[in-house]
C-alpha cells in the first residue's frame, strides 16, 4: 500500500507538532499557538536512546526487587512482579497472572524493542514500510499510559489493605522503578519524531535528505 | 524539553551533530545506581560461621543475629560442616559491632520454652527463632569460626554478677535455671549441675548480678528451697516453702546470719543446706571454729534423747549431741547399772566469748561455770513429742564438781537430776481415761431413753390427753357458767341476810338491857334494905337465892335458841358443800364424757358399718362403667376404618357400575345417605371421645 507520501518539506511547508497548522518553511514560531517550528527534530533520536536508556535501566532493579511487601501477623512477605505472578500461577489464578505478566513483562519490554526498532529503523534509513512504523509508533505512544496500571494497583492495594498489625500491605521499591521506567519509556516515545520515518522514501527515489 | 528551542535555532545553522544535554539523565542514573552499589558493598560487615548442634528453626535470609534485642546480623546460609556433623550457620553482621565480636563472643539459639517457672520466648512463637549473642565492650582479636552454645549462658557480660559455685546436699536438689533468692527477691540463677568430677555431689555454678553480689560473704549460707518441707519434730510442725515456682522448678536462698564476713570472689564454693535451720546451725559450725567435745553422764536411762539433740546454755542452743551410748562402768560408779552416755559438740563461738573462740577458751569458761555450780542435765525438748534435749543450769545447792581432767580429748561434764516434765504422760493419762468413760453405755441409755419417751410422747393415749383436758375444761366451764351455780351465791347471800335479820332483831329485844334493869332494880332493893341490920343480914340470906335465880335468868338467856340458829346456819353451809361435794355433783362431768364417748362411738360404727366402702364400691362401679365406655370408645376407630374400607368398596363397585346412569344415581344417592350415616356415627365418637360421661348421662 506504500504509495509515495509527499511531505509537507517537500512541499515547503512546516507542520506545528502541537496544534498541527501549516505554516511556510522558514517560520519560526506558530502564528497561532506560539510553539517554535522545527521541520526536523534533529535531536529526536539522542533524546529517545537517553530516555530509553534510563528506562531500560530502571526496569531492572523494578524486576529485582519486590513489588509489593505483604505483612500479615507472623510473616512479612516480600513478592517481585514475576515472582508474584508465578506464585499466582500455581495457585491456580492463571487469568490474573496472565494479565500481569502482559501488563508488566510483556508490555513494557515489547515498548522497549518497539522504539528501540523505530529509532535504529530511522538511522539506518530502513525502507521498510512507512506505514506499518508509523502505526507501530501510534501504538507505543497509546499504550505507554496504560502500563501505569501496575503501579495504580499497587497503589490501591496499599491503601486498602491496611489494617495495622493484622495485614499490611506497602508498596516496594520495585514500584518506584517500575514508575520511573514507564515514565522515560513515555518520555522516549515522544521524543522521537515520527516525521523521520517519511523522509527515507525521498532518499530511496534519488532525492536528497537531509542527512 | 527547555532545550529544544534553542536547538531548533542552531540545527539550520550547524546542520551538524549537537549532543542533546537530555544524556545527563542516564548518566545520573548510572552514577547513582554504582553509587548505591557501592556503599551497600562497602556498609555490608564481615562474616562469621557459628556452629550448633542442630538448626531447628534458622532460616537463611530470615533469622537475625541479636544482640541486646536488637538485629544486629542475619543469617545468609545454614549448611553442614565437613562431615555432617553439625550445622553451620554463616551469620553476614552489621559493619558497627562487627570488631566487638571478638573470641569472647557466644551464641546460642533463642527458642520459646515452657518451664514451671514461666514462658520464655514466647516472641519467637511468631517470628521465628533467632540467635542471641553476647560479647565484651571491648575491641579484642577478631575471630571469624564460633561455636554455638546449645542453651543461654548463665553469665552474660550484660548482667554482671559474682559467679559462684553451690554445691548440694546428699538429697539436694539444684534445677538448672533455678532462682536464688535472698528475703524472698530474685537476685540470682543456678545454672547447669553436674557432677563434681572429685566426689559423688553435685555441683552448679550460679550468678548473683550486681548490686546484690555484695551481699554474699564468706559466712553467708544457702539453703534448698525447692518443694515444701513438713517437719514435725520437738519445737513442733512445720510447714515451708517459698514459692509457686519453687515447689515445683526448685530454687535456693541464702541469707548471711553474721556480719563482717569477708567479700568472696569469682568461683567461691558454698554449700546448699537441705533447710534453713541447718544453714543458720552451720553457721557456726567447725568449718571455722573448731567444736568442743564433752561427755555427758546420766544416771537416768530414759529415752527420748538421740543424735541431733539441742544442747542448751540459758536458752540458747549451743550444740547438739554427737552420739549416744550406754556405759557400764563398775570401777567409776561402784555398780553395774548401765547409764546414759552422751558425747556433746558445742559450738565454741556460740558462747559469745571474748576474743577468738577456740575449744580451748571454751572449755575454760564452761570449767569456770562448772566449779560455780554449772550442770548438764536431760529436760524436756518438747510437750508433746517427748524429745529430750541437754540443758546447762545453774545449780545452786550442786554438790561440788569440777571438770576433772581438762586436757582428755573428751572432758566430762558433771550432771544434775533430770528435770522432764512428763507431760506426755499426763496426757496420755487423761486421754486414757476420758477414753475410758462409758461413754457408749452412756449414749445408749440415752439413745432408749430417747427412744422411750418418743413412743411414750407419740403413743395414741398421750395424744388424746389433750383433747380430754380441752373437753373436760370445757365442761366444767359450762358447770361453772350454769344458772344453778350461779345461783348459788345468790342463796347464800340470802342465807347470810337473814341470819343478820335475826341477829337484828335480837338486838332489838334488848335482853341485855332488861336484864341490867333488873339488876339495877334488885340493887334498888338492896339498897332499901340497907339500914335494917336483920333485915340486912336476911337480905344477905336472901342474895344468894337472888343470885340463883339471877343465874337462872341468865341461863334462860343463854338457853335462847341462838345456838341453834347459828348451828343451822352451819349445818346450811355444810349442806351446801355437800351438795357442791356430792357425787352426783361430781358425777356430772364424767356424765358428759360418756356422752361424747358415746357420740365418738357412734361415728365408729358408722366408719365400721361400711358407708364408706358402699360409697367406694359404688364409685368403683362408676368407673368400670367409665372404662367400658371409654373401652367402646377405643373401638370406635376400628369400626371406622372398616367403614371406610366397605365406602372404599362400595365406591369401586359404584366406578364399575357408572355406564348405568340411573344405577349409579342411585347407588350414589345410597352412598350419600351411607356416607352421612358414617359422619354422624363419626361425630358421635368424636363426642364420646371428648366427653366419655355423656354416655352416662345421656347427653
Amino acid at each position: 500500500m506504500s504509495g509515495y507520501v509527499k511531505t509537507a518539506r517537500e512541499m515547503g511547508l512546516v507542520s506545528c507538532t502541537r496544534c498541527t497548522k501549516v505554516w511556510p518553511a522558514g517560520t519560526e514560531t506558530c502564528g497561532r499557538c506560539g510553539k517554535k517550528l522545527v521541520s526536523r527534530d534533529r535531536k529526536s533520536l539522542q533524546r529517545v536512546w537517553a530516555w530509553w536508556l534510563v528506562g531500560v535501566m530502571c526496569y531492572i532493579p523494578a524486576n529485582l526487587y519486590p513489588m509489593l511487601v505483604t505483612r500479615t501477623l507472623f510473616t512479612t512477605e516480600q513478592s517481585t512482579i514475576i515472582g508474584g505472578a508465578v506464585e499466582l500461577l500455581t495457585h491456580g489464578a492463571v487469568g490474573v497472572s496472565l494479565i500481569i505478566l502482559f501488563a508488566s513483562v510483556a508490555i513494557p519490554v515489547g515498548k522497549f524493542i518497539a522504539i528501540a526498532y523505530l529509532a535504529i529503523s530511522v538511522q539506518r534509513r530502513s525502507a521498510a514500510s512507512y506505514e506499518t512504523r508509523q502505526i507501530t509508533y501510534e501504538v507505543v505512544e497509546y499504550i505507554g499510559r496504560w502500563s501505569m496500571i501496575d503501579i495504580f494497583v499497587v497503589a490501591i492495594l496499599s491503601s486498602l489493605v491496611q489494617l495495622n498489625t493484622i495485614a499490611a500491605i506497602q508498596p516496594g521499591i520495585a514500584s518506584l522503578f517500575f514508575a520511573l521506567s514507564v515514565v522515560f519509556t513515555m518520555l522516549s516515545a515522544q521524543s522521537f519524531d515520527t516525521r523521520l520515518i517519511w523522509d527515507v522514501q525521498g532518499a530511496a527515489k534519488g532525492e536528497a535528505g537531509n542527512g | 524539553m527547555a532545550e529544544a528551542p534553542s536547538e531548533v535555532k542552531i540545527e539550520p545553522a550547524s546542520g551538524g551533530f549537537g549532543v542533546s544535554m537530555v544524556w545527563i539523565i542516564p548518566l545520573i542514573a548510572l552514577a547513582v545506581a554504582l553509587g548505591v552499589a557501592w556503599q551497600s558493598y562497602s556498609n555490608q560487615g564481615p562474616v562469621i560461621t557459628i556452629e550448633f548442634e542442630n538448626g531447628t528453626g534458622i532460616q537463611a535470609d530470615e533469622t537475625q543475629l541479636k544482640y541486646r534485642d536488637i538485629t544486629v546480623g542475619v543469617v545468609e546460609d545454614v549448611g553442614f560442616t565437613d562431615g555432617l556433623e553439625s550445622v553451620e550457620v554463616t551469620v553476614r553482621l552489621d559493619k558497627d559491632v562487627a570488631p566487638f565480636i571478638d573470641q569472647s563472643a557466644n551464641f546460642w539459639v533463642v527458642r520459646p520454652e515452657v518451664s514451671a517457672r514461666g514462658i520464655t520466648g514466647l516472641s519467637t512463637v511468631l517470628s521465628g527463632v533467632f540467635i542471641e549473642g553476647v560479647w565484651d565492650t571491648e575491641i579484642g582479636n577478631a575471630a571469624t569460626r564460633f561455636r554455638g552454645l546449645e542453651e543461654p549462658p548463665l553469665f552474660r557480660p550484660s548482667e554482671p554478677g559474682l559467679q559462684i559455685a553451690l554445691r548440694a546436699t546428699a538429697n539436694g536438689q539444684l534445677t538448672e535455671n533455678a532462682p536464688i533468692f535472698f528475703h524472698g527477691i530474685e537476685v540470682g540463677r543456678i545454672g547447669k549441675a553436674h557432677i563434681s568430677p572429685r566426689t559423688n555431689f553435685a555441683i552448679a555454678e550460679a550468678v548473683i548480678y550486681e548490686p546484690h553480689d555484695r551481699l554474699i560473704t564468706a559466712s553467708t549460707r544457702f539453703w534448698d528451697t525447692s518443694g515444701f518441707s513438713v517437719s514435725i519434730g520437738a519445737s513442733g510442725a512445720e510447714i515451708d516453702f517459698t514459692s509457686l515456682a519453687t515447689l515445683i522448678s526448685g530454687g535456693v536462698s541464702f541469707d548471711t546470719f553474721v556480719s563482717g564476713g569477708e567479700r568472696v570472689a569469682d568461683g567461691t564454693e558454698f554449700q546448699v543446706f537441705s533447710n534453713e535451720e541447718n544453714a543458720r546451725n552451720s553457721v557456726f559450725n567447725a568449718s571455722e571454729v573448731e567444736e568442743l567435745q564433752l561427755s555427758v553422764v546420766f544416771d537416768d536411762n530414759i529415752s527420748g534423747l538421740v543424735v541431733g539433740s539441742r544442747v542448751e546454755l540459758s536458752g540458747l542452743t549451743i550444740g547438739e549431741v554427737q552420739s549416744v551410748n550406754g556405759i557400764i562402768d563398775r570401777a567409776r560408779f561402784g555398780d553395774a547399772r548401765v547409764r546414759l552416755n552422751a558425747v556433746l559438740t558445742i559450738q565454741p563461738a556460740r558462747l559469745g566469748l571474748e576474743g577468738t573462740p577456740s575449744p580451748t577458751t571454751a572449755l575454760n569458761f564452761l570449767a569456770g561455770r562448772v566449779r560455780e555450780g554449772l550442770r548438764a542435765r536431760l529436760t524436756s525438748a518438747g510437750l508433746l513429742t517427748g524429745g529430750l534435749k541437754i540443758e546447762l543450769v545453774q545449780v545452786d545447792d550442786a554438790l561440788p564438781a569440777a571438770i576433772e581432767d581438762l586436757n582428755v580429748a573428751v572432758p566430762t561434764l558433771p550432771t544434775t537430776s533430770s528435770a522432764i516434765t512428763d507431760a506426755g504422760a499426763s496426757v496420755e493419762g487423761v486421754l486414757t481415761r476420758v477414753g475410758n468413760l462409758p461413754i457408749e453405755e452412756l449414749l445408749t441409755s440415752a439413745i432408749d431413753f430417747l427412744n422411750t419417751a418418743q413412743a411414750f410422747v407419740a403413743s395414741d393415749g398421750l395424744q388424746d390427753v389433750p383433747a380430754e383436758v380441752t373437753a373436760l375444761l370445757g365442761d366444767m366451764r359450762g358447770f361453772v357458767g350454769s344458772d344453778d351455780m350461779q345461783n348459788v351465791p345468790v342463796a347464800l347471800n340470802a342465807l347470810l341476810g337473814r341470819m343478820e335479820l335475826i341477829l337484828t332483831q335480837l338486838e332489838q329485844e334488848q335482853l341485855v338491857m332488861r336484864l341490867r334493869t333488873a339488876v339495877d332494880a334488885a340493887a334498888g332493893a338492896a339498897e332499901g334494905i340497907d339500914g335494917l341490920t336483920e333485915d340486912v343480914e336476911a337480905a344477905v340470906a336472901g342474895l344468894p337465892a337472888l343470885l340463883t335465880s339471877l343465874q337462872g335468868v341468865a341461863v334462860k338467856a343463854e338457853n335462847l335458841p341462838i345456838e341453834d340458829l347459828v348451828s343451822e346456819l352451819t349445818d346450811l353451809t355444810k349442806t351446801a358443800d355437800g351438795v357442791i361435794g356430792s357425787d352426783g355433783f361430781k358425777a356430772l362431768p364424767a356424765d358428759l364424757s360418756a356422752a361424747l364417748a358415746e357420740i365418738e362411738a357412734t361415728l365408729k360404727a358408722l366408719r365400721e358399718g361400711g358407708v364408706i366402702e358402699n360409697a367406694n364400691a359404688t364409685l368403683a362401679s362408676a368407673r368400670n362403667a367409665a372404662d367400658a365406655v371409654a373401652g367402646a370408645t377405643a373401638d370406635l376407630p376400628a369400626l371406622m376404618d372398616r367403614m371406610a374400607s366397605v365406602l372404599n368398596q362400595a365406591s369401586s363397585t359404584i366406578r364399575g357400575f357408572d355406564q348405568g346412569e340411573s344405577l349409579s344415581r342411585d347407588v350414589e344417592a345410597a352412598l350419600r345417605d351411607i356416607q352421612k350415616a358414617a359422619q354422624a356415627l363419626a361425630s358421635l365418637a368424636r363426642t364420646i371421645e371428648r366427653n366419655p360421661s355423656s354416655l352416662i348421662r345421656g347427653r
